[in-house]
Order: C-alpha cells, then sequence, then structure tokens
C-alpha cells in the first residue's frame, strides 16, 4: 500500500505546474484517486462532508450493471452456440460469451477513456467518474454482432458530441450511452436491427444456421398479422412470458433479462441513487397506454393494440432503459414531480413507437433521448409552480 | 403554543457530543475582542495599545452607525492590536488586571421596566454595546435602531452539533429570560420563542414563555427556518432573531447595569480533551476553553461556531463575542486506498451507500472532502435536506450564472446557511459558500 503511495508521491512532480507532464495532470489525477482518495480537507463552512462522493456513486450503478452484464454475456454465447449448433454447456456458452462482449467492452472503454483524456488535457477539467457508467452502458445496448470499428466510433460519437461539447458530464443534455447508439442505429441500420444482428454466427456447422431464426421478440410482435395474438405468436416462436422476462433470446446484449434490470433497479433505488420516481412513472406510463390501447384494440385494428401491457415490460430494452438511461440524475429532471412526468412520458412514448411506428421496432431509446430534450421544460414549468407559492423575499 | 414541523434537514449523530455539565475556568490572563467577526461592521477604533480600559469601555464603533458601541469584555490594559490583510482588525487584545474595573450603565427595575418606553430601552442596550446582538433576517446585519421590526424570534437551541443545551445555559436562570422577553416586548409587537420538541429544557421554566414548539432535523430550531414556516407576507421578511443566551446577556445588563461577561461555551469534538460545558469569559483564549496548550493536538481543527456553520480560528485565537461552541475535530487529511470501494462500516453519511447506514451508531467524523470536486450532476441530495426548499442544486446554477432576480426568486434570502446543501454534495460543491456569497454581494448593492 505504502509502495503505491510512493509511487504517486515521486511522479507527483512531474506533473505539477511546473513539471515535464504538467498537460496530463487530469490523467495522473484521475488515475491517482482510482486507488486513493485524496486527503483533501474542507475549506469553506460545513467543515463536515458526507463520505459519498462521485466516485462512490457512479460505482454504485456499475455494482448493478453487473448481473446483466453477466447475464448479456452469458446470453451472447448462448445464442451464438445456439445458432451455430455448438455445445450449450455453460463453460463453452460463457467463453464464447467473453470472445463475443469483452472486445466490445474493451473498446468501449479504450476509446472512450482516450477521447475522455484528450478533452480533459485540453479543457483542463478532472475526469469524471460519469464515464465509468458510459463505458459499460454502451456495449450493452449494442448487438453482439456488432463490428468493433463501429463500436468505437459510436461511442466516440457519444462522448464527443453527447457529453463533451457541452463541457463533461454533469453539463450534457442527452445520455451519452444512447446518443452513441442512436448515431450507430441511424448510421449503421443493416448492423443495428434486423434478424441477423442478434446472435454472432462464425464457423457454423451446416443446417444448424437455417433452423436458428435470429429474430427479436419485438421483430415477431411486428410482423403479427391482424386478427393472430401476439401472445400467442410468441409462445409459438418459443417466446413466453417467462422467457421473455428472464432474458435467455436474442437481442442487445444487456438488455434482455428483464428480471436483472429490475433487480438492478431496485437495488439503485434503495442505495438512493436512482429515482423509484422516474421507474415507477415509466412502469405505469408503458402500464397506462398499454391498457388505454387495449381499450381501442377491434378486430380489424392492428394485433399490437390488444397486446398485454405486460409484454411490453418484459420485451426488448424497456427494463434496461428505465432502470439505467432514464435514471441518469444529468439529464433527467432535477425536481420530484417532473420525474413522474418524465418516467411516465418514456413508459408512454416506449409503448407508442412500439405500437405505431413499424418502421423501429423499439422505442425507448427513442423515447428516453426526446424525454432527455424536456427535462430542462419539465423542471422549469415544476419551479415556476414552486415559485408562485414562495412569499417573495427580496 | 404553535407547533411546527419542518421535515426536510439531517440530524449528523456524531462522537464528542459536550454532557450536559458545566465546568468552570480560572479567569484567563488575556481576553479579546474580534472586530474581524462582525457581521457586516466597519469598525473604528477608541482605543490605542497601551490604554486602560474598563469592563465595558468602548473598544470600537461601527462607522456605519456609531451608536453601535462594542465594549471591553475585560478591565486591563490594551496589550495588542492585531491587523490582517487589507488592514482588517483581526483582534484587540487584552490583558486582564487583578481587580478589574466596571463601567456603570443604567439599571431597570421590575417596575421600571415594565414602564420604560422602548426608546429609554434601545438607548440603554446600545449604550451597554450588546445591541449587536440582535441579527436582522434576512441578511444577519445589526439591525437599526430606529425601525421597528414585524416580530423577534428567540431561538433557545439550533441544534447543530455542537451548541449549548438550553438545559445547562438556561439553569438557574429562567428569571432573565423573562426579563428578556419583558424588555423584547417593548421593542417589538410580536416576540416569538421556539424550541425543539426534543431538546432538554430546565425544569423551572414556564411553559407560557414559549410560543413555538418546533420539530425535525437540524435546522429545524433555527430563526429563519421558524420565519419561513410561519410568514404570510413579504413585510414578515426582516424579523429580527436573538439566541437564548444573547438574551440573558442583554437582561443582565439592563436588570443589573453591568456588561455581562459572563458565556457558556459548548466543548465537544473527538479531539476535544474533554467533552462538556464550559462556563468562561467573553473573548476568552481557545486553547485556555479547551484545556490545552496552544497548538494542540497536532492535526486538529478548531471549529468555532458549529461543524456547520462555524468557521475555523487559529488555535491561539480567542472566543467572538457571538461564539457558542468550540469543537475540535481531525484535519481529516490521510489518504485512503481505494476508498470508493470500502463497504464503509464507519463512514459518516446521510446517503445509504455505506454499511453505517445500517447502523444507529454515531459517526467519528474529521474535516476531510472525502472526495474531489466535480460538477454537479444534478443528484438532487441538496434539495432533499433544504429545509427552506430553495432547491439547491438550481440556486446555486442560477447564482453562478449571475442571474440574480432568478436566485432571489427561489428563495435566496431565506436561506438560513445550514450548510447542509454542502454537507450531501458528492460532487463536493461548497454551495452554501456560493449562496452566503450571493446572499452578502446582494445586500452589498441593495444597502
Amino acid at each position: 500500500m505504502k509502495f503505491i503511495a510512493d509511487i504517486f508521491d515521486k511522479s507527483r512532480p512531474l506533473f505539477e505546474k511546473d513539471g515535464k507532464l504538467a498537460k496530463w495532470h487530469p490523467l495522473f489525477e484521475a488515475t491517482e484517486s482510482f486507488f486513493f482518495i485524496p486527503g483533501l480537507t474542507t475549506r469553506a463552512d460545513a467543515h463536515v462532508r458526507d463520505s459519498l462522493d462521485v466516485k462512490r456513486f457512479m460505482s454504485f450503478v456499475i455494482l448493478a450493471l453487473i448481473p446483466p452484464f453477466l447475464f448479456g454475456l452469458y446470453n451472447a454465447g448462448y445464442q451464438s452456440n445456439l445458432a451455430t449448433g455448438a455445445s450449450l454447456e455453460l463453460l463453452p456458452v460463457i467463453l464464447k460469451g467473453i470472445l463475443i462482449v469483452l472486445p466490445l467492452v474493451i473498446v468501449s472503454y479504450g476509446v472512450g477513456f482516450l477521447w475522455e483524456i484528450l478533452f480533459a488535457v485540453i479543457r483542463k477539467h478532472p475526469i469524471s467518474e460519469g464515464f465509468l457508467v458510459t463505458g459499460l452502458l454502451f456495449p450493452l445496448t449494442l448487438p453482439p454482432t456488432m463490428p468493433l470499428w463501429q463500436a468505437a466510433v459510436g461511442i466516440s460519437f457519444g462522448v464527443v458530441i453527447g457529453k463533451e461539447v457541452f463541457g463533461g458530464t454533469g453539463r450534457n443534455i442527452l445520455n451519452p450511452a444512447l446518443t452513441g447508439r442512436a448515431f450507430l442505429f441511424f448510421a449503421y441500420p443493416a448492423k443495428m436491427s434486423g434478424d441477423t444482428v442478434w446472435a454472432v454466427v462464425d464457423g457454423a456447422k451446416t443446417g444448424a444456421v437455417d433452423a436458428f431464426s435470429g429474430a427479436t421478440p419485438l421483430a415477431i410482435a411486428g410482423l403479427v398479422n391482424i386478427q393472430e395474438k401476439i401472445e400467442a405468436v410468441l409462445q409459438a416462436a418459443d417466446y413466453p412470458f417467462v422467457k421473455l422476462l428472464l432474458g435467455l433470446y436474442p437481442g442487445s446484449i444487456g438488455a434482455t433479462s428483464a428480471l436483472l434490470c429490475f433487480a438492478g433497479a431496485a437495488v439503485l433505488v434503495v442505495v438512493g441513487i436512482a429515482s423509484y420516481r422516474v421507474i415507477v412513472g415509466g412502469v405505469l406510463g408503458v402500464l397506462a397506454t398499454g391498457y388505454l390501447l387495449n381499450f381501442f384494440a377491434a378486430d380489424t385494428s392492428s394485433a399490437w393494440l390488444s397486446l398485454n401491457p405486460f409484454y411490453h415490460l418484459v420485451m426488448g430494452g424497456f427494463a434496461f432503459g428505465i432502470a439505467y438511461m432514464a435514471t441518469d440524475p444529468v439529464t433527467a429532471p432535477g425536481m420530484e414531480k417532473a420525474k413522474w412526468v418524465y418516467g411516465f412520458f418514456i413508459g408512454m412514448l416506449t409503448v407508442l413507437i412500439r405500437v405505431f411506428n413499424p418502421a423501429y421496432p423499439e422505442g425507448i431509446m427513442l423515447a428516453i433521448l426526446f424525454m432527455n430534450l424536456f427535462s430542462p421544460l419539465l423542471d422549469h414549468i415544476e419551479i415556476r409552480l414552486k415559485i408562485k407559492k414562495r412569499v417573495i423575499n427580496v | 403554543m404553535i407547533s411546527i414541523h419542518s421535515k426536510k434537514g439531517f440530524d449528523l449523530p456524531i462522537t464528542g457530543s459536550p454532557l450536559p455539565e458545566t465546568s468552570s475556568r480560572e479567569t484567563p490572563a488575556f481576553v479579546a475582542l474580534l472586530p474581524e467577526k462582525m457581521p457586516f461592521v466597519k469598525p473604528r477604533l477608541k482605543i490605542k495599545e497601551g490604554h486602560q480600559v474598563q469592563v465595558g469601555s468602548v473598544i470600537f464603533e461601527d462607522k456605519r452607525n456609531p451608536a453601535i458601541q462594542f465594549l471591553s469584555p475585560g478591565g486591563g490594559m490594551v496589550q495588542e492590536i492585531a491587523f490582517g490583510p487589507r488592514r482588517v482588525i483581526k483582534k484587540v487584545v487584552i490583558k486582564l488586571d487583578a481587580e478589574e474595573g466596571r463601567v456603570a450603565f443604567s439599571r431597570f427595575t421590575d417596575s421600571q421596566l415594565e414602564d420604560a418606553s422602548r426608546a429609554s430601552l434601545v438607548e440603554a442596550i446600545l449604550k451597554g454595546g450588546l445591541w449587536c446582538l440582535f441579527r436582522e433576517l434576512p441578511f444577519g446585519d445589526i439591525p437599526d435602531p430606529e425601525t421597528a421590526p414585524p416580530s423577534i424570534i428567540i431561538t433557545l437551541d439550533s441544534r447543530e452539533p455542537f451548541q449549548p443545551h438550553p438545559a445547562v445555559y438556561l439553569e438557574g436562570k429562567e428569571d432573565l429570560l423573562a426579563a428578556g422577553m419583558k424588555i423584547l416586548e417593548k421593542l417589538s409587537a410580536a416576540v416569538h420563542v421556539s424550541i425543539h420538541k426534543e431538546s432538554d429544557m430546565p425544569t423551572g421554566l414556564s411553559d407560557g414563555l414559549v410560543t413555538h414548539r418546533v420539530s425535525g432535523p437540524y435546522p429545524a430550531g433555527d430563526g429563519g427556518v421558524l420565519l419561513y414556516r410561519t410568514k404570510k407576507a413579504p413585510e414578515e421578511n426582516r424579523a429580527w432573531c436573538i439566541r437564548g443566551q444573547d438574551l440573558l446577556l442583554l437582561a443582565e445588563l439592563i436588570k443589573t447595569g453591568r456588561y455581562p461577561v459572563e458565556r457558556t461555551v459548548a466543548l465537544g469534538g473527538s479531539l476535544a480533551r474533554e467533552q462538556l460545558h464550559v462556563s468562561t469569559r467573553l473573548g476568552a483564549p481557545l486553547p485556555y476553553i479547551a484545556g490545552e496548550d496552544t497548538g494542540n493536538p497536532p492535526r486538529s481543527r478548531y471549529i468555532v461556531g458549529g461543524i456547520f456553520r462555524g468557521y475555523t480560528a487559529e488555535k491561539d485565537s480567542f472566543l467572538d463575542l457571538y461564539a457558542t461552541s468550540l469543537t475540535i475535530l481531525p484535519e481529516g487529511d490521510k489518504k485512503e486506498l481505494f476508498g470508493f470501494a470500502r463497504p464503509g462500516l464507519d463512514k459518516p453519511t446521510r446517503s445509504r451507500t455505506f454499511l453505517s447506514s445500517l447502523s444507529k451508531a454515531p459517526f467519528t467524523v474529521d474535516c476531510g472532502l472525502h472526495g474531489e470536486q466535480r460538477a454537479c450532476i444534478n443528484c438532487g441530495y441538496c434539495d432533499d435536506v433544504c429545509a427552506v426548499d430553495i432547491l439547491p442544486q438550481f440556486a446555486l446554477k442560477s447564482v453562478l450564472a449571475d442571474e440574480v432576480e432568478e436566485s432571489l426568486a427561489h428563495g435566496l434570502l431565506d436561506c438560513v446557511s445550514c450548510g447542509l446543501c454542502t454537507f450531501v454534495c458528492p460532487s463536493k460543491i461548497d454551495i452554501c459558500a456560493v449562496l452566503k456569497g450571493a446572499k452578502a454581494d446582494y445586500y452589498e448593492e441593495i444597502r
């Protein structure tokens, strides 16, 4: 322990004001603060401070992301082996999953950090811990077949345009990870949607590939004919509700297991990192919209209208998005009632996009980005209402 | 009695709380006045080094209103007048004589007090040098004696760690408190006395004195919070505040005609040699209150005025006129390996991200920042603890953007500077200091 401290103490002069590497001070600082909470003391009042800092705050999000991440790793391997007819036993599946997912995560962190460091050095601001979360969130929203160079382009766009041009973590208006994903979605649609991107197929035994359908439940549901029931079609395609909940089906790497995502959300709410208002609001938005559409369902209308709203909660990326993306405090509103509205509209828009916009099988990404834009307005409205009630003091 | 509940806030349970018993110290060799610590006052000295003074001699006056005077807390020779940067007068040190002379002031018997006019009382308080104990909301300046306040709020216990327990400093002085109330009733139409529901009160205190019983976490006991919870119209904003112990000084001056010099100080903190109440003199040296040699213990911090609102005092400094609290805490400047990933069984926190949040045991706190400053991530923790609902995260941003109107609309002036927003901030932003600075700047502009 002492020797680590010594390394930092010895190299510190190099990075200080007149040192040779003074430019790279943010990098030094970030590295050091990863190992040590620096012994800074309070200067102004409130002599005593809470032990919680941003690093711990973000670490908890990462902690809550670990279960979906590990499951996503397993699932990516499983779907790949299923498609190629390889062994479905635990070990080969996990090895395969590691081969698929780890490069994406490494590229995401590596390229993203490069941009972070570049901006921190040029703009002379500390490297924020916010990226630790972005760097893991981003690959988990991608299909497992994503080419690495495209992932690199995506995270670059997310970090630079989604965050750094606004001044870095805390000043961005859009969720950086989702901004990156949205960029890929529109720039390389062939690699972001369709039936072939959700499982890595390489070195397949002949025949096995043809038998495997890589379609996601949402894609299947999108093709259901009028007068058929989506629930029944999904059942027939071997996607019963429980399977959708547990998540062993093709989809974005980390987003398939609604159960683990909701569990992660519960952890974040219990420790007070994520706002339950956004999450509960989102779930209510999905259910309310779903039931409302049920109300309008007729024999001749789209099968989507009559879908049991609970399917919306477990299909696709809604659970992942509402648990980890919508609750990003920077891009969500800060006011309590505004958070309810924000969550509710995310849920509602997700369902509306799925049901009424056949061009996009999934709606959560656009719903969150859209509501990100509205969160300042929601805050503004609630603040005005609140201020009106105050006794003026000038 | 009106019950008021203030829901937001936070009680930080910490070790080193002063016991409810009083220890008396012998008379110190020196006492001092600290003009630097008087809010907004522009001091004009009336004495020079080497002058003889008595208890109650004028040491300096406020250039803005020379009627507001600051008197000597001791009799003896002016030993030293110390200046700081930009000629700010840091301290006026008086070497005490064995036999201290005293200036006599006009005194009021009970019946005289009944019939006294407002003007005569104001004059007596001004002459007696204690007008500065009144503080006018929202800026905390010393009020203009000519104006009549909408109300005067007496706060008996702010419950900030650590301030003297009312049960200790009021013990045996219930009569003085009642006399003080009489004086205030002459000064203002409305006098509010607030105590906290959980405060220990001396048994002799009659219930009729108290007008408001507040409940809720710190800073529920603060006068500004009481005003925020009770006010109905903007005219009530300029209320005056006075703390219970200061009111006792005022009453003593009026009743006895002597300048009071006694102070009960709460001595606490994990590094204090003893944790109790110290009965001492106004302006006593801090090490003497702490029972330490100067500079001890090493790597410790002397905090005068509570851990949230107080200031760091040099270890050879003295008690300022308003100070009723000395807390000695470790500096907390040690690095911690992988601190962000530790379970944190003993880490002081309001959040639920450390295992310590599962236990009710008091924390041992230090003055460490426990992290580094980052940009605001809009987590809203500051709003969770803001007792006057000014939405600190938004008010902070409007202040930083120079949107004065906007920050005022948020209720910047209702801010009681409780320091909790700064305490909870995971980005380690000095929110309270920024808001306080903005408030002071605004005051400079309008007055």
